[in-house]
């Protein structure tokens, strides 16, 4: 008996140890396409405080602390650029345009707490951001960046490639219109943006974004955060067009009251 | 300045269409009938997923948003209405009941045509057509505004619309809760042969149908079946409009739509795409960032006062 017991207890233990064994391996490996590139659909959101304020910064009124997500810590300005930081951060309060509810912009768009969905196929990726509900489309089909080169887009053109399992796209014609996050960092139109997309498991990417902006900063930098995919059961993205808020009130058109 | 180019490509549809509205917009009203096309099984081509692939460009063939009931007939003041009979233009989008009127409760029917008679000198924020706020267009108008691209997924068909984006879940999972009501709705949609059949709930209703101020209430609930023709070059939209607030009965709007690709000419209403750069390798069309808030001062017919 004692034999038959030890027998089923190893027999269990080495179920475990498969089981574990496969459990790992599948948080291991990461959604594939069928044609072997990572699979990055899905609702996907930071946990961190990068829109409140790229820097390492300490609580503010309405901002949380946060250690920062920029190598470095800081961001490379030139000096010449100082102005219009030091303007923007004081006039946060009106002048962010995510206040008015406009397109967030590349990279911001991406680290916005608010959801955003990947749908992929092997042409391109379409991403979808609840806030604003703007779209944004990654070509991964071999084209080039528009001939035409004044196109000022809110959220850039971009053209994918994979190095190995990491999609690396280029981000160009943008306008200056979008600001980084809600302390009032900036760029120009001569922006230059160049993420790197990783799924280190099923269901975390690293994102990593570096950006060149030879009118504001005096060196290429680089900013990183984590998304996270959205497991609950039944979780969709729920439109946010905020800027209809100010007139919803006179549609549609309702029943006269009665005196 | 640094934007004009790109105000003026979002400004000049709307102000080409009141334009048009009264020379015919011919450039817009591409047809005046509404094809047969049947439910049935799909013999084209499927996506890996087994889907029918019906994805690209699509536009519907008959008018904007001017006027939900005589589409080609001119928006509401029109300075230059169509000329000749009722029968030489497209008829009307409601096609159920026969009439082609909406049928509206008595209240309702007041309404909309209240609308209709301060369209074109809005005295009042209620009577500016959502549109010319950059609103989304929602459903139904969002099938008579712009062309709009289709795209699909495992478990989803994607709209992307000039004004507006709409998921249609096709995974089975409940309605979102009914207290929260949105622009484009909530949908979810299965195919039967070359037909999506989609349930449209949650829908805030604040889009209207268009310049004529058709509408409905929050409690419409749409049941959508987009009719594919085996051809792949057309569909039609077929849509019950059951809403007990505003109706007298449930009713059918159908919008028929055509297919638009790299062998016709790139088009500022129908086909808004912008040929890729791709050296060396066959044309390719592609969708092009739509925004439109940020881009317009107000274009309501100067009836806002400010663009936010």
């Amino acid at each position: 008996m004692m034999t038959k017991l030890h027998v089923m207890r190893a027999g269990g233990l080495l179920m475990l140890v498969l089981l574990v064994t496969e459990t790992f391996a599948a948080e291991g490996r990461i959604p594939r396409l069928s044609n072997g590139h990572p699979d990055f659909s899905g609702i996907w959101q930071t946990t961190s405080a990068a829109d409140y304020d790229l820097e390492p910064h300490s609580a503010r009124p309405g901002t949380p602390p946060g250690a920062g997500v920029v190598e470095g810590d800081s961001i490379p300005y030139l000096p010449s650029a100082q102005t219009q930081r030091k303007k923007n951060f004081e006039k946060r309060a009106q002048d962010d345009p995510r206040l008015k509810c406009w397109t967030l912009g590349t990279p911001r768009g991406i680290y916005y707490p608010e959801p955003f969905q990947i749908f992929q196929r092997p042409r391109d990726l379409t991403l979808v951001f609840q806030f604003g509900h703007s779209v944004r489309t990654i070509h991964t089909n071999g084209t080039l960046h528009p001939t035409k080169t004044d196109n000022e887009y809110w959220l850039g053109d971009s053209r994918g490639s994979w190095q190995g399992d990491t999609l690396v796209v280029d981000v160009t014609d943008f306008t200056d219109e979008t600001w980084l996050d809600r302390a009032g960092n900036f760029h120009s139109t001569a922006l230059h943006v160049v993420e790197r997309w990783t799924l280190i498991d099923a269901n975390t990417i690293e994102y990593k974004a570096t950006l060149d902006d030879p009118q504001v900063y005096s060196k290429p930098w680089t900013l990183g955060v984590f998304l996270h995919r959205h497991r609950e059961k039944d979780f969709q993205l729920i439109e946010d067009y905020c800027y209809t808020l100010g007139f919803d009130q006179f549609y549609p058109p309702r029943p006269d009251e009665k005196p | 300045m640094k934007y004009a180019l790109l105000a003026m490509i979002a400004v000049l549809p709307i102000s080409t269409v009141a334009q048009q509205a009264g020379q015919g917009g011919e450039t817009i009203q591409i047809s005046k009938t509404v094809p047969v096309i049947l439910s049935g099984k799909w013999t084209g081509p499927r996506l890996p997923d087994g889907q029918p692939d019906v994805e690209g460009h699509w536009s519907n063939t008959i008018a904007n948003h001017n006027n939900w009931t005589d589409p080609q007939g001119g928006a509401p003041g029109d300075a230059h209405p169509p000329q000749g009979p009722r029968s030489e233009r497209a008829p009307s989008r409601v096609s159920d009941p026969a009439d082609g009127q909406v049928p509206y409760q008595p209240w309702a029917r007041a309404k909309q045509q209240e609308f209709a008679a301060n369209f074109s000198n809005p005295v009042k924020p209620q009577y500016v057509e959502p549109l010319a706020r950059c609103a989304p267009a929602g459903v139904p108008k969002s099938f008579t505004w712009h062309g709009y691209e289709i795209r699909q997924y495992p478990g989803y068909v994607l709209f992307l619309f000039n004004s507006g984006t709409r998921i249609i879940h096709l995974d089975g999972k409940r309605h979102l809760p009914e207290s929260i009501k949105l622009w484009n709705a909530d949908s979810r949609g299965h195919w039967e042969g070359n037909t999506l059949v989609v349930d449209v709930t949650n829908n805030n209703a604040k889009a209207l149908f268009g310049r004529t101020g058709d509408f409905a209430s929050d409690n419409v609930h749409i049941v959508e079946r987009y009719i594919f023709d085996n051809d792949r070059k057309h569909y039609n939209y077929v849509a019950q409009i059951t809403d007990p607030t505003v109706y007298t009965r449930p009713w059918t709007a159908t919008i028929p739509a055509r297919r638009w690709d790299e062998a016709d000419t790139i088009n500022g209403w129908h086909y808004e795409a912008s040929v890729a750069n791709l050296p060396g390798k066959a044309l390719l069309h592609e969708h092009e960032e739509r925004v439109c808030i940020e881009n317009n001062g107000p274009f309501g017919q100067v009836a806002i006062p400010e663009a936010h």
